[in-house]
Order: structure tokens, then C-alpha cells, then sequence
């Protein structure tokens, strides 16, 4: 197997020409030349269809529409099996996926597809990033399948293994308002406080990872062999029970299903990963934890843990003699400062020294999805993963 | 024996939502698509609206609800403006879906006094109401900061509290009239062993570092946990006016009497579910009994930036309905036995 495989993490930022059609902006000369011009640098099939289509520039149809987005899939693909062109000798991720390009994000397409959810408005994460958060009104429903097409349609053009990202129970329950379970067990006489809002919060997780768990299984059914279960709010509420919780959900989800399952996570508090730990071990199915360092570490060169103190969370894997897989996360994703690919690689090969693992059940990864960063930034980061990974394998021979 | 009544105010305790076209306004401004002076106009249509929400509900003490650039998170006015402080990796905010840039502190702490009060909306000063402004507590930024300076808490505590007294004096200066140190890692331990006494003393000093020579009425709000282990210390430890609690996290029954004021976190913020009046106000005014406290300030039990603004105005008018209620109550019933305010 190949040492330091390498892989992206879910989305990749829009371009415009794929998010004006659907907010009734007119396309401009920019938006039509940055499509030809991205087409041609990732040589993408048909792109002069494309330039043809959104020549209309306003007023697409709902078919032209979906043939936007088709080709928005198509050109993420292609942003992932050819990332690293020009510093690598072998371009391209090991695991691809077409960047979340059909969904409007991570949480807005499930809860706009499960029954029982209401928009109430947008909320700040950080800084001017907002998230427009459903609040829960009634018990879950499944409705339909929120991500059979798109992996029909990545399966069917991706020349590399396919990974589908689908967010888990945990991150709808923790990003939603639980307005109906709150109140279910807000009369609940004789318990203290904390724990009726815990309760509050499993019942609705649980209820979640049903419907997800359906989600899932008709993607398997479809061919998909590998699935990674996206759970950025795992460290959200970290109570030991909530972080028992967490496993438990992931359990339900993947209860009786047969695929290869990972998980990524991203953004703990202060106090780290370690906040998960053990109960994360008890993720039964899972094959590889896929988190976030590069946020945290220094863009110095060296092996040693001054250099390296984003990644000294990583030793906990090993105290607690993990042995599968793991992604670590090398890029940070919420700046445009980047790394320089030697940087990367040791950040790399830090990762391999502090965790012991063979370096085949070390995957590299960007911290988290990139759809916050500009194309041409998001490119570079991947390209670095492509390129760092690479120089990684050559130093460990 | 003295009988008094207690008195029930409203207050926010945290950072407010900001509404949707200011939300649209920072996105549109963030691509360039506005610019500075029309951001501004919409931050200060934003904070007007909130400012005469609580005037109309009732708040002794508005804030400006730090919703402007300035207060991206608690720490940033604080990170970004005072020497020896940047803005590190960002970093979970608790057990919320929010972030905030880790305080890192890479030199001696100082400031020119002015930095808060230039993060302020000062026009609200003196204008029919008295101005609040929310604070990172010692405790909380020295316990979230990375500090490559220092290498001792106590230092930390000390030098953050010694810069931030001489902002208050200028705050007081300016017209503000309250303080509130958000005090979340206080009782936010999990699998940390509450603080011990000796630490919670080591705080009480911090405090009253930042405030001396400060005229400025001041609250400690913890909150995100369980305050009961401090209970009954905290009380006489504390050196604010007004100490509180996030009763979605504490119970009732470990409150004990104090002469100080009580913030009674009991809204949840978490939560677009309105909570019913009556359960609510019969809460209160068993907390009213059990601490016999003078001021009640009745709150939200965090910040309302956690829902959408509409839900978080919801939560405010609330707050306001539910002391009219306690309100109604004790005029019509006066001190319920056994008598209690200033029984002492």
C-alpha cells in the first residue's frame, strides 16, 4: 500500500458562475472567463458546453441549472485528481470527491431534506461566517435521499476511489435549535437542569442517526465503499456523556451497514482532542479519524515539537495504542497563508514520528472542507497536501 | 428586623445576534459589494434597535450588544488592541458552534486605557439609560490565552486585571455605568476538578485589582456550568456588587442568602424555546427566597448570539414579561414568610 495516501475533506469553494444562476445574478465577463479558464487548466471534458451555456448569462432554466451544477461536480473532481500538478511527480488525491459542489453546505442540505425542521435564521460562527441554523418543530423524518444523485453522478466521472461525506447526527443535532425536545423534556419533574438538556439532546440525536443511517445505506447499496462521517461539532458538547453520545451515534448510523467509515472532525476547545478520548475509541466501525492540526501549528520547518506544536494532540493516539488509520490535517483552512511544501511534508513526517503508525495508515488531508477559501487558494492548499505528502514518502524512503 | 423587597431588573449578559441585514451587510462588505460607512450605518441601526428593545423592556443597564466588528469575539477588542496580546488560532468557544482567536500573549500586557472604550457605541452614554459593558473575566482569558510570556497564572491574572483597570476608569470616565466579567471557565471544568478555594481567592484578588479606584457597579457571570461547587464561597469571595448564576446549568436549591445582587441566568440561550412565564417567574421567586438578595437581575443564561436575532429579542421580551409578573407578585403579596430581604 501506498505510504502517506493522501485526501480531501468535503467541499471545495464554488465558483461564481455555479452560485449566480441560482441568486438571479446576471453571469459577468469574469464569471464566463474564469470558467474557461479553470476548464482548461484541469482539462476538464465538454467544458466548452459549459462556456456555450452560461453565455445565456441570465435566466437559466431548472435544466440548465442542474447542468451547472453537473459541471461544477466535474470540475471539482478534476480540482482533486489533479492537485499537486507541478510539484508532485504523481498529481492528484487518492480519495476524491466532487466538493460538495450539488449541496448548498454540510448542514443546510440534510436539515432541508429531513421532515421536521424549520429555518429560523442565520447565527454567527465566527468573525462575518454565519450559518443559517433550522430549528426542530416536530419529530425527524426521512424524506428522501439528499445525496443519491450527486454520488451517482461523482461515481460515475471520477477516475479516482470515491469518498462521500456525509454529516452525522451529532453536528445537525448540535447546529440546530432543539426547540422540540427541549420542550418535550422541559417538564420533566425531578431532574437537574443539565441533565434534561443532555436528554433533550440524545433523543434528537438518535432520532437523526436513523434517518441518516437510511441515508447511508441506500449509498451502499449504489456501489459507494467508503464513507466519511463528518462530525465537526464531536467536540461541541463535551460532557462525558455527550462524548459518549457521540460514539453512540456514530454506532446507530452505522449499525449493520457494510462499508469503509471514517470520521473527521475539526475545532476542539482549548483543551484539545483529548477531550474525546477514550469514548472516540469506541466508535466501533470506524477505520481512520480524520482531524484538523495545521490550524495550531508553527510554519517553521523541523521535526521537533516547538516547530510542530499543532500536532502534539496526536500523541494521545498513541498513549491510547491506537493502531488503525489517521488523517491529519496539515493545512490550516481559514486563512490564505500557506504553508511552504517542506513545512507540509514535515508536518508529515512529525505526525508519522509522534504516532508510530506505518506511514500507509497515515492519510493527508487539508484541516476541513475549503469552501471558504477562493478557488485559486483552495487549489494551492491541495496541491501542497499532493506535494508535501510526496515529499514525505521520499524522506521516509 | 428590617423587611425590603426585592427588586427585579432585566439585564443582557452577553454578546447579542445581530440582525439580518447587518449579517447580509458584513457579507456584502466583506466581497466589497458596500462600503465602510454603509456597514456602519447598518451596525448602528442594529445596535439602536436593541438599545430601545431593552429601554422597552425594562434594563437598568443596556449594552450596546457589542455587535460590531470591534467585538468579533469577547476577547478581540482585548487581543487585537492591547500590547503584549495578538490573535492566535481559532478555537471552539466552549460547547457552542461559535470560534474565537486564541488570545496569545507575547509580551508584557498594557494598553493605553482607551481601547475599550473606542470599541464602544458611546452615544448610548447618559441617553435615558445606563450603559454596560461585558468583560472577559481574569479567570477566563487567563485560563483560554497562550501565554509565551508570563509563565505563571497568578502573573497573568495580575497583569490582565492591571491593564484592564485602567480601561474601566477610562469606561467610567466616558459614562459607562456597569462591568460584567463573563466568567465561563470558572464552572465549565467537565473533567477538571472545580477550583480550589486558594485559586478562587487568587481571583477575588484579581477582581479587585481591576477595580480599584473603578466607579462602575460590577457583576461576576459564570456560566456554560454548575456553580454549586463554589456555593455558599463564591459569595463572600467575589468582590463584585452582583454575582450570578446560569440556572439552565445550576440548581436552585444550592443557592444560599447573600447581600449582594443576583444575575439569575434562567432564559435559556441556547434555545428558540420560549419557556413558559409562570414556571419561570414561580423559579424566581423561589431564588428571590433563598438568597433574599436585594437586586434580582433577571437574565439570559449566556449570550443570545446563539440563536437568530429574532429568537434572541423573543428571549429579551420574555425576560421582560416575566418580571412584570414577579413583579405583580410582590406587590400583591409582599415578602412571602419566612420574611426575608435584609433579614440579616
Amino acid at each position: 500500500m501506498k505510504a502517506f495516501p493522501t485526501q480531501e475533506i468535503g467541499s471545495l469553494p464554488k465558483f461564481s458562475w455555479r452560485t449566480k444562476p441560482f441568486r438571479q445574478m446576471a453571469l459577468t465577463d469574469d464569471d464566463l472567463e474564469a470558467a474557461r479558464r479553470w476548464g482548461d487548466l484541469l482539462q476538464v471534458d465538454g467544458r466548452n458546453d459549459l462556456h456555450r451555456l452560461l453565455s445565456k448569462r441570465y435566466a437559466f432554466t431548472d435544466e440548465e441549472k442542474k447542468r451547472i451544477v453537473d459541471f461544477s461536480l466535474l470540475y471539482a473532481i478534476r480540482m482533486c485528481e489533479t492537485a499537486g500538478r507541478g510539484l508532485a511527480k504523481e498529481p492528484g488525491l487518492d480519495l476524491v470527491w466532487s466538493g460538495e459542489q450539488a449541496r448548498t453546505e454540510m448542514y443546510e442540505t440534510p436539515v432541508s431534506n429531513i421532515a421536521g425542521f424549520e429555518f429560523v435564521g442565520r447565527v454567527r460562527s465566527f468573525d462575518n461566517k454565519y450559518w443559517r441554523m433550522a430549528s426542530i418543530r416536530s419529530a425527524p423524518k426521512y424524506k428522501e435521499n439528499y445525496h443519491l444523485d450527486e454520488l451517482l453522478f461523482t461515481k460515475e466521472n471520477a477516475e479516482r476511489k470515491v469518498k462521500v461525506p456525509v454529516t452525522d447526527a451529532i453536528t445537525i443535532m448540535a447546529w440546530s435549535d432543539n426547540n422540540y425536545y427541549t420542550g418535550k423534556w422541559a417538564d420533566k419533574a425531578g431532574l437537574q437542569p443539565s441533565k434534561r438538556s443532555f436528554n433533550a439532546r440524545r433523543e434528537f440525536t438518535l432520532e437523526l442517526a436513523k434517518i441518516i443511517r437510511r441515508v447511508i445505506r441506500e449509498l451502499i447499496e449504489q456501489g459507494v465503499e467508503e464513507v466519511q462521517i463528518d462530525i465537526p461539532a464531536a467536540t461541541q458538547y463535551q460532557s462525558e456523556d455527550d462524548i459518549k453520545l457521540v460514539a453512540e451515534s456514530f454506532n446507530e448510523t452505522t449499525k449493520g451497514l457494510d462499508a469503509t467509515f471514517s470520521v473527521h472532525s475539526c475545532f476542539p476547545p482549548s483543551v484539545g482532542y483529548g477531550i474525546l478520548f477514550p469514548h472516540l475509541l469506541e466508535m466501533k466501525k470506524c477505520e481512520r479519524f480524520s482531524l484538523e492540526y495545521g490550524n495550531r501549528d508553527t510554519f517553521e520547518r523541523g521535526l521537533d515539537p516547538k516547530s510542530r506544536v499543532g500536532f502534539e494532540d496526536l500523541k494521545l493516539f498513541k498513549e491510547y495504542g491506537y493502531k488503525r488509520q489517521l488523517g491529519v490535517g496539515v493545512i490550516h483552512i481559514h486563512t490564505d497563508t500557506l504553508p511552504s511544501v517542506e513545512v507540509v511534508r514535515d508536518r508529515v513526517l512529525y505526525s508519522a514520528k509522534v504516532t508510530d503508525l506505518p506511514p500507509e495508515n497515515l492519510y493527508v488531508n487539508p484541516d476541513c472542507g475549503l469552501r471558504t477559501r477562493r478557488p485559486e487558494i483552495a487549489q494551492k492548499m491541495l496541491d501542497l497536501v499532493v506535494g508535501g505528502a510526496e515529499l514525505a514518502r521520499r524522506k521516509s524512503g | 428586623m428590617r423587611i425590603e423587597l426585592t427588586e427585579y431588573q432585566v439585564s443582557l449578559t452577553g454578546l447579542h445576534a445581530r440582525n439580518e441585514k447587518t449579517i447580509q451587510a458584513t457579507q456584502d462588505w466583506e466581497r466589497s459589494r458596500i462600503n465602510e460607512a454603509a456597514l456602519k450605518a447598518c451596525f448602528d441601526k442594529d445596535c439602536d434597535s436593541l438599545v430601545e428593545l431593552q429601554r422597552r423592556v425594562g434594563a437598568e443597564y443596556v449594552t450596546d450588544g457589542q455587535l460590531t466588528l470591534a467585538w468579533q469575539d469577547l476577547f478581540r477588542p482585548i487581543s487585537s488592541g492591547f500590547e503584549g496580546l495578538e490573535p492566535g488560532p481559532m478555537v471552539r468557544w466552549f460547547n457552542t458552534n461559535t470560534f474565537f482567536y486564541t488570545p496569545i500573549v507575547k509580551g508584557a500586557i498594557s494598553s493605553d486605557g482607551k481601547v475599550l472604550s473606542r470599541a464602544i457605541e458611546k452615544r448610548f452614554v447618559n441617553h435615558g439609560s445606563a450603559l454596560k459593558i461585558i468583560l472577559p473575566d481574569p479567570l477566563t482569558f487567563s485560563e483560554l490565552a497562550e501565554d509565551r510570556f508570563y509563565g505563571s497564572k497568578e502573573k497573568l491574572l495580575f497583569a490582565y486585571t492591571d491593564a484592564i483597570r485602567g480601561e474601566l476608569r477610562t469606561l467610567s470616565r466616558v459614562g459607562v455605568k456597569y462591568v460584567q466579567f463573563s466568567a465561563p471557565s470558572l464552572v465549565y471544568r467537565l473533567k477538571q476538578k472545580p477550583f480550589s478555594r486558594a485559586g478562587l481567592k487568587q481571583l477575588g484578588e484579581a477582581l479587585r485589582n481591576a477595580l480599584k479606584g473603578v466607579s462602575l457597579r460590577s457583576g461576576y457571570y459564570p456560566f456554560f456550568g454548575d456553580a454549586s461547587p463554589y456555593l455558599p464561597e463564591l459569595l463572600d469571595i467575589i468582590p463584585t456588587d452582583d454575582v450570578g448564576f446560569d440556572l439552565t446549568q445550576t440548581d436552585d436549591s444550592s443557592l444560599s442568602a447573600t447581600s449582594k445582587g443576583v444575575i439569575a441566568g434562567i432564559v435559556d440561550s441556547r434555545t428558540t424555546y420560549l419557556e413558559d412565564v409562570a414556571s419561570l417567574a414561580s423559579r424566581v421567586e423561589g431564588v428571590a427566597d433563598r438568597t433574599g438578595t436585594k437586586t434580582l437581575t433577571l437574565a439570559p443564561s449566556a449570550d443570545l448570539r446563539f440563536i437568530p436575532r429574532v429568537s434572541a429579542d423573543e428571549k429579551l421580551e420574555l425576560l421582560g414579561r416575566l418580571r412584570s409578573r414577579v413583579r405583580r407578585g410582590r406587590d400583591a403579596h409582599g415578602p412571602s414568610a419566612p420574611a426575608r430581604r435584609g433579614a440579616k
